[in-house]
């Protein structure tokens, strides 16, 4: 026995001694009170009598001598809930749509608003995140997204002298993948070269160690050169959490570095805590101390001074760039350099369209919500309503108007109880899912916890809803008078017209809600059926992928391609029921690496923006890419022979613009692949048509490729392409399960790092990349598909009522010569004149609300008049249905047994 | 507070409670004699009595009610309180006294 149970059985036993002891007195005082009159002469049946007399009635004062140790109200409560309970086990129908229409709509709306909140309004890890800024330059005259990064100059200019930044820091991302740990099990890193004063602008301090040693002298430079601060995580997972790593030797690419800091749980830069980080000192070097075109450029983070506007911070270091972009010797450079580009750094983490969408998924998921509430309070009113002479009965038994109504509200507190728990259960599940669907492509890891306080306030607006529709006729049954509904028998007592008018209203907004969620799911699934017919301009079927995790720093000595990609080819050409392998820096739809070039035509005058990738000559064979002109790579193309690329035909249109042939196209010649002096350009030797290369609804954008045999080491193309990233494509005519664990033995063999890499197949890949819209399609189909299911439901629970509540009047419109016919019309005329009232205001609605989704729409307007009609009639149509059923069954009364039920 | 003043004189068992408030109110208050338990279940819940089985005179068993300190303490400040609520009723039923300066 528990001690919780000896307690209750202590003060149970208590109470019953307490009890005893009252009915014993009270005995024993009739007693008393009896033989004192039998000895003033009474008999004794008389003196019994008297003595009761006097007392009073006994049963009572127990009653309420025994009321003084109770908690009335609160076991009142628990008798109700258990009547509750009773009542529910009953008509398990009514509970069962009752608690599921709540929960349904409480897990919608706290698994979209925990998404939303963290992925919008989570907290940084860092101080007063809402400070941090940050900063680019940019021309005057600007396309509005190319954005160009800082010189180490002018940030020491604005270091000087910007008033409204309290301090800047900036970093410069590393060339490549890093790796850090032993030589045999290394661990990717995610590796930032960080100025001096990097920490101290996110106001965090080191959890272990001093950090990066900061020459005060100088804002930006370190005094050590080869030393690093780890993130929580790389300290964890690669170190396992060693107390001592402080002064310790890490290996970096293979470079020792000194541990000099450990930064605390949750600090991570760039965003993302999952993955391990680490930060090194950036070197500043001569080149640093100029402003041409061989000065690295950094990015940069600062914080404003407390106060500031970000409006002030920008006239600001807008009037101090010009000063400074005067500095600049190179023309075009000063041009690039002139104005300054500041923004939030906490708005850079989302782009507005994703967030904007999100607010509208979440807004949907709210509006399902509201139509779960309206849909239980429908059935709640109805079932009141219903009810309304069992609340005569009990008046007339004697209960109060607030214990009557004390039961209705307790029993749905207790429906929105269960309500609650159900639906907390199923928000944990779908954050689950959403975890899942959003990997792929939201820079953010979802926990699974969900949002406390939003669920909270939700179940509690359930409650109050639920309970205000089951008070409400509650309360009128109780202050009506008992008498006339016991006499007539309540159910046709004609019960008043506003309460019809009431929950016509109702339905009607269920309609229209419905109908804004059905419309914006219409229009998504447009969306996807048109996404689905853009031609991608390459065959995505028996191609499998793997993304390998290239250990940049052993190839930037040695030719990778001679090293590691041959062989690799090799190998894998020769697995069996392989047709053809390939090799890109990144291949279509595969978002895993990106370069991009200007390059400046002198002729027309003009700079084309181009994707720059490197592949090899079988992947043609690979993807069966279509040529419009000349040929692809092939054997002909080696380190030797002419520097040669492929462009595709959105390059040729704008890169020479009057060209009208495409076949003129070729031979062009476009760039060197090589810096040195004697090299020759690379000559333009077919054209491609068009392919998608980001996602499904990213048009296609020039692009120019280059056969990586023809890279050399050397370059600067080959340390920013094929010594990063590299896409291994195969075309094999058997299925992927049996492949795919070869594939990756035959990349353990040419390299145990390559062991690791992500193989998916390209319809996968093509799959991913309609990925928000695809999420966002299936979250509002389940969304309307919900809404619609309830509106139906609410039609039809309304007319069924109705019906019911008119038998007699149909029986007596049978008695005078109505036709079936005329019945059904009846009921259905009601019925249309909800819907298509609702179907209207629903319209409007929509209207106005699907705008909002619009960066998610493709192909398709925000204002698509098809998808509105279609939407109406699917809605007309269902209305139709939920109200031909009751028609149905008011056209089949039997007269005669209508009139005799009363 | 009738029930507590009966108390502070002697301790007693309901039965001669309600004979002792009857007579001493000259049967002025007539109340149902039952009345008085849940009031004296009120006190023992607010531990201003406490009551104990003991035999009486007459030879039976009963329970014996006696005032706690606690008990004395409220009596006093209730019938403080009741005379002040007393006297200010007295005061404004009193005829009205033209007052001396005034006149």
């Amino acid at each position: 026995m528990s001690w919780i149970d000896r307690i209750i059985s202590g003060f149970l036993w208590r109470r019953r001694s307490l009890y005893s002891d009252l009915a014993e007195e009270v005995r024993q005082h009739i007693e008393e009170k009896k033989e004192l009159l039998m000895h003033e002469g009474m008999s004794g049946e008389e003196a019994e009598q008297a003595a009761r007399r006097a007392f009073g009635n006994v049963t009572l004062v127990e009653e309420q001598g025994r009321e003084v140790w109770q908690w009335t109200r609160l076991e009142n409560l628990w008798r109700d809930a258990l009547f509750a309970l009773r009542q529910i086990r009953k008509s398990p129908g009514f509970a069962c749509a009752v608690i599921g229409t709540l929960a349904l709509g409480i897990a919608a709306a706290t698994a979209m608003f925990t998404v939303v909140d963290q992925i919008l309004l989570r907290p940084l890890p860092y101080a007063r995140a809402s400070q941090l800024v940050e900063i680019y330059e940019r021309p005057v005259h600007w396309n509005g997204h190319d954005l160009n990064f800082v010189p180490f100059l002018d940030i020491q200019a604005w270091q000087g002298r910007a008033k409204s930044l309290q301090q800047i820091a900036f970093y410069d991302w590393m060339n490549g993948r890093s790796f850090m740990g032993s030589r045999n099990s290394s661990t990717e890193v995610s590796l930032l070269k960080v100025s001096a004063n990097f920490f101290q602008v996110f106001g965090i301090h080191p959890r272990m160690g001093p950090g990066l040693p900061n020459m005060l002298q100088d804002f930006a430079k370190s005094g050590s050169e080869d030393t690093v601060v780890l993130s929580d995580t790389a300290w964890r997972s690669i170190f396992h959490a060693d107390p001592h790593i402080i002064g310790k030797t890490v290996q970096i690419n293979g470079q020792p570095y000194t541990v000099t800091g450990v930064m605390p749980r949750g600090f991570a830069f760039p965003f993302g805590d999952w993955i391990p980080q680490a930060w090194i000192p950036i070197q500043l070097t001569s080149k640093d101390q100029v402003r041409n075109e061989d000065t690295p450029s950094y990015s940069v983070i600062a914080r404003l001074r407390p106060g500031v506007k970000l409006i002030t911070a920008l006239a600001e270091m807008n009037t101090m760039q010009g000063q400074i972009a005067k500095s600049y010797s190179n023309p075009d450079q000063r041009k690039n350099a002139t104005r300054i580009k500041i923004d939030p750094y906490v708005s850079t983490l989302v782009d507005k369209s994703t967030s904007r969408a999100l607010y509208a998924l979440f807004a949907a998921a709210l509006l399902l919500w509201l139509i779960a509430c309206v849909n239980a309070t429908n059935l709640l009113l109805a079932r009141s309503f219903a009810r309304q002479r069992e609340m005569a009965m009990r008046g007339a038994l004697g209960a109060s108007r607030w214990s009557i109504a004390q039961q209705l509200v307790v029993e749905s507190c207790v429906m929105s109880g269960a309500a609650a728990a159900l639906g907390t259960a199923m928000a944990v599940a779908s954050v689950h899912l959403f975890q899942h669907s959003f990997r792929s492509h939201l820079p953010f890891r979802i926990s699974a916890s969900i949002n406390l306080p939003v669920l909270g306030g939700l179940v509690v607006l359930t409650f109050v809803s639920a309970v205000l529709a089951a008070a409400w006729p509650a309360w009128l049954a109780a202050c009506s008078p008992i008498e006339p509904m016991l006499r007539q028998g309540g159910q046709q007592s004609g019960t008043s017209r506003s309460h019809h008018r009431l929950r016509g209203g109702l339905v009607i907004a269920e309609i229209a809600m419905s109908l804004t969620l059905l419309a914006a799911c219409g229009l998504m699934l447009r969306t996807i059926y048109d996404l689905r017919r853009v031609p991608l301009g390459f065959r995505t079927d028996h191609i499998l992928v793997a993304n390998l995790d290239i250990p940049t720093y052993r190839f930037s000595k040695v030719n990778a391609t001679t090293e590691l990609y041959e062989p690799l080819l090799e190998r894998v050409k020769h697995l069996p029921g392989v047709d053809a392998a390939g090799l890109m820096t990144d291949v279509p739809l595969g978002r895993t690496f990106l370069m991009q070039l200007s390059l400046y035509q002198k002729s027309s005058q003009n700079i084309v923006d181009a994707f720059f990738k490197a592949a090899t000559p079988d992947l043609k064979k690979v993807y069966e890419f279509r040529m419009l002109a000349g040929r692809y790579f092939d054997v002909q193309d080696t380190p030797t022979s002419q520097p040669v690329v492929v462009v595709n035909r959105a390059f040729a249109r704008e890169y020479a613009p009057h060209e009208q042939d495409l076949n003129k196209v070729v031979g062009m010649q476009v760039l060197k692949l090589d810096p040195g002096k004697q090299s020759k350009q690379a000559t333009i030797i077919g054209v491609m048509d068009d392919f998608r290369q980001r996602s499904v609804d990213y048009p296609p954008r020039p692009e120019v490729e280059v056969d990586i045999s023809q890279l050399d080491p050397k370059s600067g193309f080959y340390t920013g392409l094929e010594g990063i990233a590299m896409d291994l494509a195969v075309r094999t005519h058997r299925s992927s399960d049996q492949v795919v664990p070869e594939l990756r033995e035959a990349l353990r063999q040419v390299d145990p790092a390559l062991a690791n890499a992500k193989i998916t197949t390209m319809n996968q890949i093509v799959e991913d990349s309609y990925g928000s819209q695809m999420f966002a399609a299936h979250l509002l189909e389940t969304f309307a598909g919900s809404a619609l299911l309830l509106c139906v439901a609410g039609l039809y629970g309304l007319l069924a009522y109705v019906v019911s509540q008119r038998t007699r009047e149909m029986g007596v419109r049978f008695a005078l010569g109505a036709q079936r016919g005329d019945i059904v019309w009846l009921i259905m005329r009601q019925a249309g004149l909800l819907v298509v009232v609702g179907v209207a205001i629903g319209l409007g609605l929509a209207f106005a609300s699907t705008r909002f989704i619009r960066s998610y729409l493709y192909g398709v307007s925000a204002h698509d008049v098809w998808t509105m009609g279609v939407v109406a009639v699917v809605l007309l149509l269902s209305g139709a249905v939920a109200a031909y059923l009751p028609a149905r069954r008011a056209a089949s009364v039997d007269p005669m047994q209508a009139l005799r039920s009363e | 507070m009738m029930i507590l003043e009966s108390l502070r004189r002697q301790p007693a068992h309901g039965y001669a409670l309600v004979q002792q408030i009857q007579q001493r109110s000259n049967n002025l208050l007539q109340v149902e004699e039952g009345s008085l338990y849940p009031a004296l279940q009120r006190l023992l819940k607010a531990r201003l009595v406490k009551a104990e089985w003991t035999v009486s005179s007459t030879n039976r068993r009963v329970r014996t009610y006696q005032i706690t300190a606690a008990g004395l303490r409220h009596l006093e400040r209730e019938i403080s309180s009741f005379e002040r609520m007393f006297q200010g009723i007295s005061l404004v039923l009193k005829p009205r006294v033209p007052s001396p300066e005034k006149a």
